[in-house]
């Protein structure tokens, strides 16, 4: 048995090791593991801080109970633990089967245990379901319906004289301090709509209403996420929520229910821009930058107005090609060309910071990467299955060269 | 029954029977190919389950590793979006239906006849059909990696509407759910047929003195899994047969464009898919409850209890199923009330593992590998189970319903919790079956990579959900704080994966040259440990008689009374002709090819193969019926009577 002893305190002492060895790597992580754009602790909304409220209850009670069981089983563990061979063959203890006081006792505990995580859940669950009494009346109500794989926004209230309801696509904006309930639909297969800092999930499901509500207490930009598998671009379904301020949002409201901004060919063109270098990224390449994630809100707010150095020769060319591609059998541009409501409204795209479902943040490159390599950006999207390619053959219809996307961009950036 | 307990007085059969045609002669092979094709022997079913679950966990490990390769960067492109999805959906339904499930199927086969002092299963031959329906329904899962249209790609739980025709793939054309649909409806039946037989088996073929309250813990959590199989998988194959009608019939039960009712799957999904964890979970458990008083040299601390939270357990487990759908939006009161279904399920897992710290207390407790994996899965569990409770408050939930915080909790429980478990009962009773004992440094060496491995991979987890990302996704952008989290998880899993290799690799190794350990080596508790090394084909020389719970425990206290006991019984039993044992058959791997066949010209719409393939199965049933039940005696000093086939 010697040469066994010593293999076993060899085994606790690498076991040991290892265990301190790892410690820093969980313990030190921990925090910053917990912050992001999507972070359910930096909450910024009553529906999100209720549901947060209900977590750390759970934690509490969880950790409390963890603390004494393990406690229990460490000391069980380590006293009753034989020492040696002799111990291991010592005569059995008496063979009790247990104690009934005991073992209802600890029901009895576990059951109280649960009732403080019950009731604040209870509590929770009806104020999550709907807005409170109290902001019925003020709530702005707004339609989001999932697509694969991108969100339409319907502003219900908003009517549009000759176009009907004001649609935007991928990116919600909202007034901060308001109530908002969104009526969740889905046009295919299930979505889910979580915006993790304003309020956890509720799903879109086809041919069922469902609805939550949420509310953002200060401006600010939000990264949301389909979280309901969908197919073959769940994990590039996103979204984004930005809150203004009241008189920012009815700004935002007015210039969103506006035609589509015109820049004639002949306008006078100031020293035009310089023209941006396109190299494809390739497949799932990055779309974000950090000078945009620095301010979000600040780049959404520059993206509001028409940018300098405009060429209206190439903005002209890119709204023909915009015909000419088919690209109108599946997007509107109100006021100009295209009636199709199965992709994005693209009426004011040019204002968002986002594009493709919001995987790629709104720069020239990324639309051009976007309309050249669709596939590349968001394998199996419509566009490319349905627009470049024949759906039912997969034969190619057409590509879009370097010298259209340009021109594309230059349009589609116009339409501010 | 085909394997009697005791031989009545009037069934053994002493008339020559008449010479049968070559399609009904038994086959008597006792080693080779055709012995195992044909066997019904409950040990050897047992370990044909084990062999081919422990190949398919494997194979979704090696799933599971490509997944965490993709995940180990941001905007990774190991893997396409499309294969990423094809693995999350079979590493899941591989680990659940072809590894953990089967393996546990394992263990009821091989060891709970000889809990319960029974010379085989009530049904043997369906015990071998319950196997070969297996094995088919696992090569159909599977096919899709070999064909044009992939493997199966919608997720585990199959969400209507994405399974149907219309999402299936995006150039049309793909087979792949419909794979899906039939492997999982094959594999029901595998699960149905199985629990039927466990349950005749435990209710019938008890030994005498056994009663219920004396069963060993495992075999009353077989009981318990045999129930819930047979009440949960209705639910699952009516849900599929609708699928099917769906996809190859154009009927419209999920079909959203025509009316269907998507939401109608979840629930049809989940009502057998909640129990299903606890199918998952509850064999495990009892494994746990046998090695706890073997290594503590003490019983179970409140059995009646252990057993009766099992029970409860099974019972509330039908009661919970919308937890799953907290996000659904089923409005307040549903939503109260499963949430607090939930939290009351809690009770009686609780009290298993209060339970299980009653045995140690006070033990001499034998830290050998089979007790580190028992008290690892103690540990894990306990984590998984306080994540669940995280779980069951549905605000909470909210926020972690299909993030990665549910991916941590359920690999705590199915890793932490079954697997390590099922770990642990392969090395409890690996003396028992190849009659070596697996080297102590190098188990516990294993144990402790696994360990490690494990929690390094899953317990980031727990952050990346709550810090916002959703599972299934097969990339992620840089910037969202994910990316140390997914890296260290990725590194963990590699660890997880080299334990596994160790571990396999000593259970190889001590397969052929492992320290011989001889009868009984953890001075055992329950009747199998009675039985030499390996157990004989008819298990037991003498139906044993059961005194107390802990019935070899007993035995081994009252020596002088159990050997007068055995003499009087051998001698009743010999008066009787001798064991009488099943005689092997062909027909339950012909009528489980009839199905596999038919099965694969079904999903390629070939439907006149498909009845084809129906045919052969009716076939084989019938011949099966019409071979009769045959069997064979032998004498308990171990030779036959020569006599296979013949009556």
């Amino acid at each position: 048995m010697s040469h066994f002893s010593s293999h076993r305190s060899l085994l606790r002492r690498a076991a040991s090791c290892a265990g301190v060895a790892s410690m820093p790597l969980f313990f030190g992580g921990w925090l910053n593991w917990l912050s992001g754009p999507q972070s359910t602790f930096e909450v910024a909304g009553p529906v999100a801080k209720a549901q947060l409220n209900v977590f750390y209850v759970t934690l509490w009670v969880t950790g409390i109970i963890f603390v004494l069981v393990a406690g229990v089983l460490t000391y069980a563990t380590l006293k009753y633990k034989a020492r040696n061979t002799a111990d291991e063959h010592a005569a059995p203890t008496p063979q009790g089967h247990g104690n009934p006081l005991i073992e209802l006792g600890l029901i009895a505990v576990s059951v109280l245990a649960l009732v403080f995580i019950a009731v604040p859940t209870l509590k929770a669950i009806w104020y999550d379901y709907e807005v409170p009494a109290a902001e019925k009346e003020t709530a702005l109500e707004v339609n989001a319906i999932g697509y694969q794989w991108w969100f339409k926004f319907e502003y219900a209230t908003e009517q549009i004289a000759g176009a009907g309801t004001l649609v935007t696509g991928n990116e919600l904006v909202i007034p901060a301090g308001r109530a908002v309930r969104l009526n969740l639909r889905s046009v295919d297969v299930i979505h889910s709509f979580w915006v993790p800092k304003l309020a956890g999930k509720v799903d879109m499901i086809p041919n069922r209403g469902n609805h939550m509500w949420l509310k953002a207490d200060e401006p600010g930009y939000f990264w949301g996420q389909c979280a309901e598998y969908c197919g073959e671009d769940h994990a590039v379904m996103r979204f984004r929520v930005i809150a203004l301020s009241e008189p920012d949002y009815a700004a935002w409201l007015v210039h969103q229910k506006a035609p589509g901004r015109v820049v004639p060919a002949d306008a006078p063109s100031s020293a035009p821009a310089a023209a941006y270098d396109y190299k494809n990224p390739g497949r799932n390449a990055p779309g974000y930058s950090s000078a945009f994630d620095a301010d979000p809100l600040g780049a959404w707010v520059k993206l509001q107005s028409p940018e300098a150095g405009e060429v209206p020769a190439s903005i002209a060319h890119g709204r023909q090609l915009f015909q000419q591609k088919n690209c109108i059998g599946c997007h509107t541009v109100r006021g100009q060309e295209g009636v199709g409501v199965s992709g994005p409204d693209l009426t004011h795209i040019g204002s968002r910071t986002t594009i493709a479902g919001g995987v790629l943040e709104n720069s020239k490159e990324n639309l051009h990467r976007w309309l050249t390599d669709p596939n590349g950006v968001k394998p199996g999207n419509k566009m490319w299955t349905t627009g470049y390619n024949d759906s039912a053959s997969g034969k190619e219809i057409f590509r879009i060269n370097d010298d259209e996307a340009r021109a594309l961009v230059a349009y589609l950036h116009s339409l501010k | 029954m085909e394997a009697l307990v005791q031989a009545a007085p009037g069934s053994h059969e002493t008339h020559a029977a008449p010479k049968r045609s070559w399609l009904f002669t038994r086959p008597t092979a006792k080693t080779g190919i055709v012995s195992w094709l044909t066997t019904v022997d409950h040990k050897r079913i047992g370990l044909l389950y084990a062999i081919s679950a422990l190949f398919f966990f494997l194979v979704g490990g090696f799933e599971a590793l490509l997944i965490r390769v993709q995940l180990a960067v941001p905007n990774n492109t190991f893997i396409t979006h499309q294969t990423y999805n094809e693995m999350f959906t079979m590493h899941a339904t591989t680990m659940i239906f072809l590894a953990v499930m089967p393996l546990s199927a394992a263990f009821f086969n091989y060891i709970m006849p000889l809990q319960i002092g029974a010379r085989d299963v009530a049904f043997p031959r369906l015990n071998g059909f319950a196997f070969w329906v297996f094995i088919a329904g696992a090569i159909i899962l599977n096919i899709g990696w070999f064909v044009k249209s992939g493997a199966p790609d919608a997720g585990w739980f199959g969400y209507a509407p994405l399974t149907s025709k219309a999402y299936s793939n995006q150039f049309g054309g793909d087979m792949s759910t419909d794979l899906w649909v039939m492997g999982l409806q094959i594999l029901g039946v595998s699960s149905v047929v199985g629990s039927l037989n466990f349950i005749v088996t435990i209710i019938n073929l008890r030994a005498p003195g056994m009663t219920m309250m004396r069963l060993p813990v495992f075999t009353w959590m077989t009981l318990v899994t045999a129930f819930l199989i047979i009440l949960s998988f209705p639910a699952i194959t009516i849900a599929l047969v609708e699928l099917m009608m769906d996809r190859s019939f154009d009927s419209n039960f999920f079909e959203a464009a025509n009316g269907g009712l998507p939401i109608l799957w979840q629930h049809l999904f989940w009502i057998f898919g909640h129990p299903e964890v606890y199918i998952l979970i509850l064999p495990a458990m009892g494994i746990i409850s046998e090695i706890f008083p073997t290594f503590s040299r003490k019983p179970l601390f409140g059995y009646p209890i252990i057993v009766f939270s099992g029970a409860c357990i099974g019972f509330l487990g039908f009661g919970v199923w919308s937890h799953h759908m907290f996000t659904t939006g089923m409005g307040s009161v549903a939503t109260a009330a499963f949430s607090l279904m939930t939290m009351a399920i809690a009770v009686p897992t609780g009290v298993k593992i209060f339970n299980w710290i009653g045995t140690l207390w006070g033990g001499h407790l034998k830290m050998r590998t089979p007790m580190m994996f028992a008290l690892g899965f103690i540990w894990m569990f306990m984590f998984g189970g306080f994540s669940g409770i995280m779980h069951s408050a549905a605000p909470a939930d909210a926020q972690q319903q299909d993030s990665y915080f549910v991916v941590a909790h359920f690999h705590y429980v199915l890793i932490g919790g079954s697997v390590f478990a099922l770990l642990a009962g392969i090395h409890y009773w690996f003396p028992l079956v190849f009659g070596r004992k697996v080297s102590e440094f190098w188990g516990k060496l294993s144990f402790w990579i696994i360990f490690v491995g494990f929690n390094v991979t899953f317990f980031p987890m727990h952050f990346l959900g709550l810090n916002g990302m959703p599972r299934r996704t097969a990339v992620y952008d840089g910037n969202m704080g994910w990316n140390d989290a997914n890296l260290v998880s990725t590194i963990g899993a590699f660890i997880l994966a080299i334990g596994v290799g160790v571990y396999f690799f000593v259970m190889i190794y001590t397969y052929f040259k492992g320290e011989k350990s001889g009868r009984d080596p953890w001075d055992g508790r329950t009747l199998e440990w009675a039985l030499p090394t390996p157990p004989p084909e008819h298990n037991f020389d003498v139906i044993p008689t059961i005194h107390a719970r802990d019935a070899f425990w007993y035995e081994k206290h009252h020596q002088r009374e159990i050997s007068r006991e055995q003499a009087v019984h051998a001698k009743e039993e010999e008066s009787h002709g001798g064991i009488h044992m099943p005689s092997q058959s062909w027909f339950p791997i012909v009528a489980a090819s009839g199905l596999l066949i038919g099965s694969i010209f079904f999903v390629n719409h070939i439907y006149a193969g498909a009845i084809a393939g129906g045919a052969l199965m009716v076939l084989g049933i019938y011949f099966w019926a019409a071979e009769g039940p045959g069997g064979y005696h032998v004498d308990p000093a171990g030779h036959d009577d020569g006599s296979h086939g013949k009556h």
